[in-house]
């Protein structure tokens, strides 16, 4: 069924308002189940719920009516002490709320359909009946009065007409005007407080002194502009060359220190705290530890850290993936912690923090870590890899195997994990936002996996290199470290060209036959060897002439030319030519095979 | 949205079209003048590595980087040198930009849409008739008119993904 609405402001309204709501209630339920004494934080949940009901009453919304007033019951008995919070009644308001959001979704996505909201509603019914005083229909029905104003407020046309008889009395508090006196009522106001937390992601908020910095900031370069208009027209007048070339460079230090100083005004603009991810974790590590019948505390540390809204966006999915890991490979169950000595609530921390240019996210469980012969077995198992392989591996290595696609140590596949397609996918997500993935591991004692983030996808330092007159950038985050060479000290290895680097032994890649580089001044005897690394794996570039480091800004190269083997994008140089970003971890890979 | 426009135009068959014309190989070919988003001069190529052989490289257009594609290589023609009448036409397709590399760009042609033949059945192997839209026969004149957007859509770069594996 389409929706018929006249309003359709009206209709966005009530979804951004009722998304927000329902984005906070996920996090406050569970907050509640671990307080239930906390009667300020219950009272704001009833009204939470208590202001979708009223809205979607007002605008016809059947389903949702029914479905919000039944949970509002439930909580307002819960309220007024009738019940008292515990996990069971937890799980049928989360679920009710998750209905909610179903139903939401499906009128944000501009088509009702049919949901069976008798299933949940059925089991909300009990906490409804066990009472001696069934609850009293007139009730709710008066207790949405107040929440007339929000309706009345947004002056809507008409108060559609609907069979359901809780709207009656809304409809005719309307008709009789006293709605306007009671307009700042209490519900309308932790709706506006959480305004600011917009679910929308195509809207930016700045704070305006952000935009004030911003604004003096191009000011100041607006000046450095007239100044060099002016240094050029004094050129050309023919006055003086040596002090023109004094004030220039006087000019380019400082235009450099603007466009660095808007570069940094508007990156922070970017940035958004990556609470807005971590805020979903309690409720999806309440339900998973129910499920697993395993108690479990979430610490989350430092989720007011800031980050690039593009990452922020990507790094969702990988996380949730790592908690579902934590909390079902690694915590064990109760009786399993008592017995090898640890209190039996398991401890799941997730923290973010920077760390230079990076956002670290850490998730770490106290649980029974990874066991390396476990995975061992296992790949090799799944033939993933040879037992000479295996031998020749390290600790480390072996560990990530569990990268590998197709992976799982889970004997069953469970609804969470065990299916092996998991951290294939997590390294995988976390490798095209340019970061890394660490595995820190102790045996009995829990498991920590790191991710390293770069702040933001747009910038990165660079190192520039020539190769055969062509102009390359590396990313300088994979870069170990540059060395000057004779080309007769390379080794060959199996037919591998190799670089004797201290104790170690460093296989070379030469960019110019790789990228098919016409020219020879790699026939000639000194080079220099750029070496790259990812986690612990190095390989040396050989290219012929450094060039420098800089900040360089990203440039995609568009639908056609993306995913070239060796290149990661591109970007454009002081003087107006594009030179492209070598993707290191191509290198590394290829090494492997 | 396009498409609705396409259509509409499709149907009025009296209509007016507008065609660039440009040169290659002293043939002459058309493209809509609605796709077309510029018309520039040879700028520095740089070359993209592993791209496939009629992608020169990359060019930076006021901050862009877009493909520039040489339509002798994608035609199989004979390469020729640059020269000042060497011009890139710069192709809009949906959010991206492409360029292609013409020997000279002539003039813009009124046509009317029944001027438009469908695209003969012979395939010479010069021009993959997948581009071709139509061949204009007008007067004097015979024009091969081009859908260079079907040329950098994505099944094309697909193509080339397996090429380069």
């Amino acid at each position: 069924m389409p929706i018929d609405c006249e309003d359709q402001e009206l209709l966005e309204g009530f979804l951004t308002e009722s998304t927000e709501l329902l984005e906070k209630l996920d996090d406050d339920l569970v907050t509640l189940e671990k307080s239930p004494a906390d009667t300020d934080l219950l009272n704001c949940i009833f009204r939470s719920i208590h202001t979708v009901k009223g809205a979607s009453s007002f605008l016809g919304f059947d389903l949702l009516v029914k479905v919000t007033h039944k949970t509002e019951d439930v909580l307002n008995r819960l309220r007024k002490g009738e019940l008292s919070v515990n996990p069971e009644i937890m799980d049928v308001i989360l679920e009710a709320v998750d209905l909610v959001k179903l139903l939401l979704s499906d009128i944000k996505g501009g088509e009702i359909q049919e949901r069976d909201i008798d299933t949940a509603i059925g089991k909300l019914h009990p906490y409804l009946s066990e009472a001696a005083v069934p609850p009293p229909p007139p009730e709710p029905a008066f207790e949405s009065s107040p929440n007339t104003p929000v309706a009345a407020a947004s002056d809507a046309a008409e108060a559609p007409v609907t069979e359901s008889p809780v709207v009656e009395p809304t409809t005719g508090t309307q008709s009789s005007i006293p709605a306007p006196a009671i307009a700042p009522s209490p519900v309308q106001k932790p709706a506006v407080a959480k305004a600011e937390e917009l679910a929308d992601n195509s809207t930016v908020r700045v704070d305006v002194k952000r935009l004030d910095d911003l604004m003096n900031q191009v000011g100041e370069l607006v000046l450095e502009r007239n100044r060099m208009v002016q240094l050029y027209s004094d050129f050309q007048r023919g006055i003086d060359p040596s002090g023109f070339s004094d004030e220039f460079g006087k000019l380019t230090k400082r235009l450099n220190f603007v466009t660095s100083e808007l570069q940094m005004q508007v990156l922070k603009m970017r940035m958004i705290p990556v609470e807005k991810v971590f805020k979903k974790f309690p409720r999806i590590v309440r339900n998973l530890a129910r499920e697993l019948n395993k108690d479990v505390e979430l610490l989350i540390y430092g989720e007011e850290t800031e980050l690039d809204r593009s990452v922020v966006d990507e790094i969702g999915d990988p996380l949730i993936h790592l908690i579902r890991n934590a909390l079902d490979h690694g915590l064990e169950p109760p009786e399993e912690r008592i017995a090898a000595g640890k209190p039996p609530k398991g401890t799941v921390v997730l923290s973010a923090n920077h760390e230079g240019n990076q956002i670290v996210i850490s998730i770490k469980d106290n649980g029974r870590g990874i066991n390396p012969d476990k995975v061992a077995r296992k790949a090799i198992e799944k033939g993933l890899v040879t037992e000479e392989q295996l031998s020749a591996m390290s600790a480390r290595e072996i560990l990530d195997l569990i990268f590998l696609p197709g992976f799982s140590t889970k004997d069953k596949t469970t609804d969470l994990s065990g299916r092996g397609v998991g951290m294939d996918v997590v390294r995988t997500n976390i490798r095209k936002l340019n970061g890394i993935i660490e595995i820190k591991n102790d045996v009995g004692q829990g498991s920590e996996f790191i991710l390293r983030l770069p702040l933001t996808l747009a910038i990165i330092q660079s190192l520039l290199v020539e190769v055969e007159g062509e102009i390359y950038s590396i990313p300088l985050s994979a870069v170990i470290e540059t060395i000057k060479v004779q080309q007769s000290v390379f080794h060959q290895l199996g037919g591998q060209e190799v670089l004797k680097l201290r104790d170690a032994v460093l296989p070379l890649v030469r960019l110019h036959r790789l990228f098919g580089c016409r020219g020879d001044s790699l026939g000639r005897d000194t080079c220099y060897v750029v070496v790259v690394g990812v986690a612990e794996k190095r390989v040396g570039l050989v290219v012929s002439r450094l060039m420098g480091q800089q900040e360089v800004a990203i440039k995609s190269l568009g639908s056609f030319l993306a995913n070239l083997p060796g290149i990661a994008g591109s970007t454009i140089l002081g003087d107006g030519s594009v030179a492209l970003i070598v993707d290191p971890l191509t290198f590394v890979h290829c090494s492997d095979n | 949205m396009e498409n609705a426009l396409q259509i509409a135009r499709e149907s009025v068959i009296d209509e007016l079209i507008q065609l660039v014309s440009f040169c290659l190989d002293h043939e002459e070919y058309g493209v809509d003048v609605l796709k077309v988003r510029e018309i520039i001069r040879m700028l520095n190529i740089t070359r993209v590595p592993n791209a496939p052989a009629y992608v020169d490289g990359v060019i930076n257009l006021r901050g862009k980087v877009i493909p520039i594609v040489s339509l002798r290589k994608k035609f199989n023609l004979p390469e020729a040198e640059n020269d000042k009448r060497t011009r890139i036409m710069v192709i809009e397709s949906g959010s991206e930009m492409m360029g292609f590399i013409v020997d000279e760009v002539s003039e813009v042609i009124r046509i009317s849409a029944g001027d438009i033949q469908p695209p003969p059945p012979v395939a010479n192997g010069a021009i993959d008739v997948e581009s071709m839209a139509g061949v204009v026969n007008q007067a004097d004149r015979l024009l091969v008119l081009l859908d260079l957007e079907k040329m950098c859509s994505l099944d094309n770069s697909l193509h080339f993904d397996n090429a380069v594996n």
